[in-house]
């Protein structure tokens, strides 16, 4: 068991040290990642869960088991399955104990892949204390590998992919198999955790939940019960940027993550920001305002709201001289600014 | 509409929004006049002004946000900060190092955080600064303890 985790962890850190050199340079990058991996999963569940028995799809996965990781590091963004498969993947690399329970059980039954599943649950759970339990034990590799190179910020946005692709595991083991006790036992005794909790949840949600809609992705709702305390503000994930279209399905993942926060409307009179204001960028601090307001300022103190640092007046000048022109142009035509000045 | 007003209704939807984000402030406009608002704070905890609600007056002059907001204690306290007998505040993002981008709120969160990390050296109260000028944390504790006991919690019976 314990040999297990480490092995785990062993090797997962190279490829997790490989991402966070990538990820690290490139936030949007990784949040990419994330959507990507979070897309794949779902696709790929689908067709293959749809298409075949979960035991066929199981051997495959130790066949699969085989593959060099270097693969895995070229071709990151990999279908739940396989991530799930990979678990067992890395395992049986290492000649750990699952290797022989799976060989001892030849039948690949779907009991053993949810005792692989428990067994592997449980050590990460020893490993690490933000990893979870039960049939997911793949997507855990991929929650400890963000955890260890510590560039998984959006964690929530990966429980809801988790959710995601879960669900239509768990619909799929509906059909097929009556889930097991065991992993849910397991699970509840460490429902602390806030994965768990969303599989818990899910577990007992999974059936009824209607597949196609896209607020079904998130784990939680706002005003979910089950919400685990320990999660971090939903007021604050809102304010983050991309929490919210993180993993709207129909999306092209990487249109929406290049978004950079822009306010719609000014911050100081609360006016909203014109195409000329929200491209109008007076502080190297990024601290955008109308340009109504900036010249407020400048005739008065002359620092910028956001960092308090003076504006840097030839920077500004250039600015005025150009936008003068439609600034007249926006006063005249707009009956609220007329009454402003 | 003026900018002020625009802003001032704005800051009173947010407020009416996330009344329970923030539960150790309670901001409230005055019906009548949107210039006018009142406030009640928590003292913070592990000071004495723990277990006290004090209540501050502020008033929003017609340049806000340019302009910051005047604020006072409407509530006795006994802070090195705030002048014993008007209310009035010595901070700093209340005169020059205010910042368009603060809001009410914030000014509130500013003031809770200035009860707890008084600043001695700027003095409206002297009395207050001298004990903690000279080291008698004691002493500057227990005369805030009791006028927040006196002033700023509900009498009992």
């Amino acid at each position: 068991m314990v040999s297990d985790s480490v092995n785990v962890s062993l090797s997962s850190a190279p490829s997790a040290r490989d991402f966070g050199k990538k990820k690290r340079t490139n936030r949007t990058a990784k949040l990419k990642q994330c959507k990507l991996d979070a897309r794949r999963e779902q696709w790929l569940s689908q067709g293959v869960m749809s298409g075949s028995v979960k035991d066929k799809g199981f051997k495959d996965g130790t066949n699969r088991a085989c593959m060099p990781l270097v693969g895995r590091e070229r071709n990151p963004p990999l279908d739940a399955l396989e991530m799930r498969r990979r678990g067992h993947g890395i395992e049986d690399n290492h000649g750990s104990i699952h290797l022989e329970s799976d060989s001892e059980s030849p039948s690949n039954s779907p009991k053993s892949i949810l005792l692989g599943g428990t067994n592997s649950g449980t050590n990460f759970t020893g490993s690490s204390s933000s990893s979870s339990g039960g049939c997911c034990s793949g997507n855990i590799t991929e929650e400890e590998e963000n955890d260890d190179d510590g560039c998984l910020d959006d964690w929530e946005a990966v429980a809801d992919a988790l959710v995601a692709s879960d669900n239509q595991e768990s619909r799929n083991s509906c059909q097929e198999q009556p889930l097991e006790d065991e992993p849910v036992e397991q699970l509840n005794s460490k429902s602390s955790t806030g994965v768990c909790l969303g599989v818990e949840n899910l577990k007992q949600e999974g059936p009824r939940m209607v597949p196609k809609n896209p607020m079904d992705n998130r784990a939680w709702r706002p005003d979910d019960a089950f919400r685990p305390q320990s999660l971090p503000n939903l007021l604050k994930q809102q304010s983050f940027p991309n929490t919210d279209r993180h993993f709207r399905r129909g999306q092209l993942p990487w249109t929406c993550s290049s978004a950079v926060s822009v306010p719609s409307s000014c911050p100081i009179c609360c006016e909203a920001l014109d195409l000329t204001d929200s491209s109008f960028f007076p502080c190297v601090c990024g601290f955008m305002l109308c340009l109504f307001c900036h010249k407020k300022i400048l005739e008065g103190d002359g620092r910028c709201p956001g960092c308090r640092k003076p504006y840097e007046h030839n920077a500004m000048e250039a600015e005025l001289s150009v936008h003068g022109h439609s600034l007249t142009l926006r006063l005249a035509c707009s009956s609220s600014m007329v009454e402003r000045s | 509409m003026q900018p002020s007003r625009a802003r001032l209704f704005k800051e009173y939807k947010e407020v009416q929004k996330e009344k329970a984000a923030d539960p150790d402030i309670q901001l409230v406009c005055d019906e009548s006049n949107i210039f006018k608002w009142n406030a009640l704070i928590k003292g913070p905890s592990e000071t004495p002004y723990e277990g006290g609600v004090f209540q501050l007056a502020f008033s929003v002059p017609e340049q806000y946000p340019l302009q910051p907001p005047q604020v006072r204690f409407l509530t006795k306290i006994f802070h090195p900060n705030v002048h014993f007998k008007t209310g009035e505040i010595c901070l700093d993002i209340l005169k020059n190092a205010w910042s368009p981008a603060w809001t009410l709120q914030s000014v509130c969160r500013a003031i809770i955080a200035l009860m707890a990390h008084p600043e001695a050296d700027s003095p409206l109260n002297c009395d207050s600064g001298n004990l903690l000028r000279s080291g008698d944390i004691r002493g500057y504790q227990a005369m805030a303890r009791m006028y927040t006991r006196l002033a700023a919690m509900p009498k009992k019976g």
